[in-house]
């Protein structure tokens, strides 16, 4: 098959030259022939009966309901999620109908030819009382999405037994470029240009709504200005966008402002864990217990019917505990739904875990890095709850080491924290090799949406071809022109698409060799036409481990800060050590962010109270900490030695940054963010202002 | 259509005229009108600085500027700096130091950088940290940014050139 290139980007040029030229080809950036623009009316209510709504495309008009793909897959629920809604809304921001305009603007001011008529009803808001309200939608019985219980309970009495309740509260994803696309209809062939982590997730899910085939749906990723998790799945405004193309048969675009971005994506944790330990006078783990409770917002598609069992299963992370038991439930709110936020899940797991690791320190007065130790492990183990681990002794020694913890912990205000990182392996990922013109294209059913995946890409590929790396043009993800792929989410790409990208530069190379017999050379291989494509699954566990320290001070004006993080991470083989402390570093933004200000908050009515990108509290530079990236390289199984990396600060600067705050500041801290009227020190009497 | 204003903007160095609605952010016009898509947007509140560009040299949100305010002025966007296929120093320093991830921040970036060199040919990290807080980048953690403009400014120091564009800026 020749592949028809759509030919918005340049693949030949760097990326980052495209970037600061101001090149880059994002959704936004696109225009065709005759090209109208989608504006979506939304309910600005949390609860309520639409009674009427006419004017423009409605759910009278399209009635579709959304297909469960991409990161968020976890089984089809009995609530149905309308594309459009005409019966009834759950979260504001909810689309109900929308209309087309020559441009934005005009397509914003044709909103008020859409009427709707709302009976507004109470919504439910707290998760801890979702159990007991009214069901959230009509026909159901209750607002249980999911409950699991993992080991087997017990009875035990132990020395020390701490119990704490925590939370890591809801929190928007905040890409710098909002959700968007681009529709165009032919006739036959739906073409969608996608900012995307997964453009076959987009297909599938656009050909479930709208029941077309998927060989008649083709997803083009574009430059995509980050995801961090929102952008793995699809949305209702999707669907609209494509129907509204097919429709009149005219190219749409769609792109949402922030507040939009901010009202209707799939927003990240909202956990909360009563947790117990039992531990013996030395630290030493008997038994755990934990009781999860996890608000998926209106619908269970972002991740709902899973995220309660799949953050339980993680608990135990990597140390060793005989006995452990956890129940966990998944209850509906009247918010926009939870889904995947950088970590999805293990980031809950971890702090949960940690912040009682530091309870067992504080209660038998053991230095919190020892007890950490003694309930490490010294060979791979499976906990009571059912998680695989890999023996974290030995790299949590090297972890200190790197630390040089025993000198910091004298002379600053540390926090600890050791974790494990369960990439998403599941379902493999796909690669691409095509030879033509003297250049090898290479694609991935995921690919990049900032983490620069070509850098590797074209390392690997060069490696394994013997080419020079400049003949290699990294392309976008296109459903067009790889056979089928996965997406880019969960710490995967480095190593299923990689991996992926090895096995087709064998098969690339076994096809050439069939063809050039002895004569082969990585020159006779250019002259040629070939093509090969790799699906990649791995056999083995490949969950990694992490660690990270932090350190916080007073500044002068008497705010607590995060002066410093350190991380120490296990990625296998670094395939590039610059791009590895670029995504490093950038987690850990996020996680001192998630710790100190990110936290979306509703009104009791069901308003997002946090509706602009600075209330959402994203940090600025002048907020970052100093960030030190380590590795420890122990290559992994893989044909390419590499291991996942992307969520790890996600997972361990928020257990390690509270806990630097909390023994700077000596007041326990539960709860995610700790938000900065927490974090002055003007009514610690006594304690001397720093500088 | 509402009553539409006639403008001319020189943008890039070059005069541009158009009836434009009284509403039509600078953003818009730049990016829909003149196809200068460099520019971006990332937010609706003048938060995220994705949109910055120079007016009469001024480092300038232009999702808060109308373009009827722009007119007679001069605008300088992403698409400006540099000159002769060449970039600019600090377009360079941001692709020595990988001052970006996605990309989506970087346009406004460079122009808030662009316009700190300026202004302080050799500013101090706490003074590039201010510089640049009216952007928000989500990927990078700002190090590789911070270290971008560094590299600019030393970059100028080598040159000793007060940092002015070879291009068609005006």
């Amino acid at each position: 098959m020749k592949i028809v290139s759509v030919g918005f980007v340049d693949e030949e040029q760097d990326p980052d030259v495209r970037f600061v030229r101001g090149a880059g080809r994002y959704v936004d950036d696109i225009k065709l022939e005759g090209m109208q623009h989608l504006y979506v009316v939304r309910s600005p209510y949390a609860r309520a009966r639409v009674l009427s709504v006419s004017g423009g495309i409605t759910g009278n008009e399209l009635k579709a309901t959304m297909e469960s793909v991409g990161e968020d897959a976890g089984g089809r629920s009995t609530v149905s999620f309308p594309v459009l809604s005409a019966s009834y809304v759950s979260y504001v921001g909810q689309p109900v109908a929308a209309v087309l305009g020559g441009d934005k603007y005009e397509a914003a001011d044709k909103a008020d030819e859409v009427d709707v008529q709302y009976e507004p009803l109470k919504p439910v808001m707290d998760p801890e009382r979702s159990l007991e309200s009214e069901p959230i939608h009509p026909g159901t019985e209750s607002n249980l999405v999911a409950a699991a219980e993992l080991g087997r309970d017990f009875d035990l009495k132990a020395p020390v037994e701490v119990e704490e309740t925590l939370r890591m509260e809801r929190i928007a994803p905040n890409p710098m470029e909002t959700k968007g696309m681009v529709a165009s209809y032919d006739g036959s062939v739906l073409t969608v240009y996608a900012s995307t982590q997964s453009p076959f997730s987009w297909r599938e899910g656009l050909a479930g709504s709208l029941g077309l085939k998927e060989e008649s749906v083709r997803v083009v990723q574009m430059d995509t200005g980050g995801g961090f998790g929102s952008k793995g799945g699809i949305y209702p405004e999707y669907v609209v966008a494509a129907y509204a193309a097919m429709k009149t048969k005219r190219p749409v675009k769609w792109t949402e402002s922030r507040y939009e971005n901010l009202l209707a994506t799939n927003m990240g944790r909202g956990v909360r864990g009563r947790m117990k330990v039992y531990a013996d006078r030395k630290g030493k783990l008997k038994g755990l217990k934990a009781d999860l409770l996890v608000d998926v917002g209106a619908y269970p598609l972002g991740g709902g019917a899973w995220t309660a069992k799949w953050i339980a299963s993680q608990l135990v992370g990597p140390y060793a505990v005989p006995k452990a038991y956890a129940a966990a439930k998944a209850v509906l709110t009247n918010k926009v739904n939870m889904g995947p936020y950088r970590g999805a899940g293990r980031p809950e797991a971890a702090f949960f875990m940690e912040r009682m690791m530091d309870r067992i320190a504080d209660e038998t007065g053991i230095d919190a890095a020892e007890v950490r130790l003694r309930n490490a492990t010294t060979r791979e183990t499976t906990s009571p709850l059912g998680m695989e681990a890999p023996p974290s002794k030995r790299f949590f020694t090297e972890a200190l080491r790197a630390f040089r913890y025993s000198s910091r912990k004298k002379k600053d205000k540390v926090g600890l924290s050791f974790f494990m990182l369960i990439p998403a392996a599941y379902g493999g990922e796909s690669a691409k090799l095509a030879v033509e013109g003297g250049r090898v294209k290479v694609w991935m059913g995921g690919s990049s949406h900032g983490q620069r995946h070509d850098v590797f890409a074209k390392k690997l590929v060069s490696e394994e071809l013997g080419v020079p790396q400049d003949v290699i043009d990294f392309q976008h993800t296109d459903t067009g022109a790889i056979s089928g792929g996965v997406g880019s989410w969960g710490s995967r790409t480095a190593i299923l698409g990689g991996g992926a990208l090895v096995e087709a530069s064998r098969n690339l190379k076994a096809a050439a060799k069939k063809n050039l017999g002895k004569k082969y050379s990585p020159a006779l291989l250019l002259e040629g036409d070939y093509e090969a494509e790799a699906f990649f699954k791995p056999k083995d566990m490949l969950n990694t481990l992490g660690a990270n320290l932090a350190t916080a001070r007073l500044t002068k004006e008497g705010n607590a800060v995060v002066e410093e993080v350190l991380s120490f991470y296990d990625a296998g083989k670094v395939l590039n050590r610059f791009m590895l402390e670029s995504q490093v570093t950038g987690g850990v933004a996020q996680g001192i962010g998630e710790v100190m200000y990110e936290h979306a908050v509703y009104s009791e009515d069901g308003q997002l109270l946090t509706a602009s990108i600075a209330d959402a509290g994203v940090i600025h530079a002048t907020e970052m900490p100093k960030s030190v990236v380590m590795t420890a390289a122990h290559r992994s199984t893989l044909p390419h030695g590499a291991k996942g990396v992307g969520e790890s600060p996600t997972i361990g600067v928020p257990p390690a940054a509270t806990r630097a705050l909390e023994v700077l500041l000596g007041r326990r801290f539960t709860t995610l963010p700790i938000e900065p009227e927490k974090l002055w020190a003007h009514d610690l009497p006594g304690r001397e202002r720093t500088r | 259509m509402s009553q539409t204003h006639h403008v001319v903007v020189e943008v890039n160095g070059v005069k541009r005229e158009a009836d434009v609605e009284p509403r039509l952010l600078l953003v818009h016009f730049l990016r829909e009108n003149l196809g200068l898509t460099g520019t971006h947007i990332g937010c609706d509140t003048t938060n995220c600085g994705a949109c910055t560009v120079l007016l009469d040299g001024k480092a300038v949100k232009s999702c808060t500027v109308l373009t009827v305010q722009a007119d007679g002025r001069k605008v300088t966007t992403i698409e400006g700096l540099g000159g002769d296929g060449k970039l600019d120093r600090v377009q360079e320093g941001f692709v020595a130091k990988h001052g970006l991830q996605c990309g989506f921040c970087t346009p406004g970036m460079v122009i808030s950088a662009y316009a700190l060199l300026q202004e302080k040919p050799h500013p101090t990290e706490e003074e590039i940290k201010t510089a640049i807080s009216g952007n928000i980048c989500r990927c990078t953690g700002y190090e590789s940014i911070i270290e971008s403009v560094k590299y600019a400014a030393k970059a100028g120091r080598r040159r000793k050139s007060p940092g002015r564009p070879s291009g068609r800026r005006s």
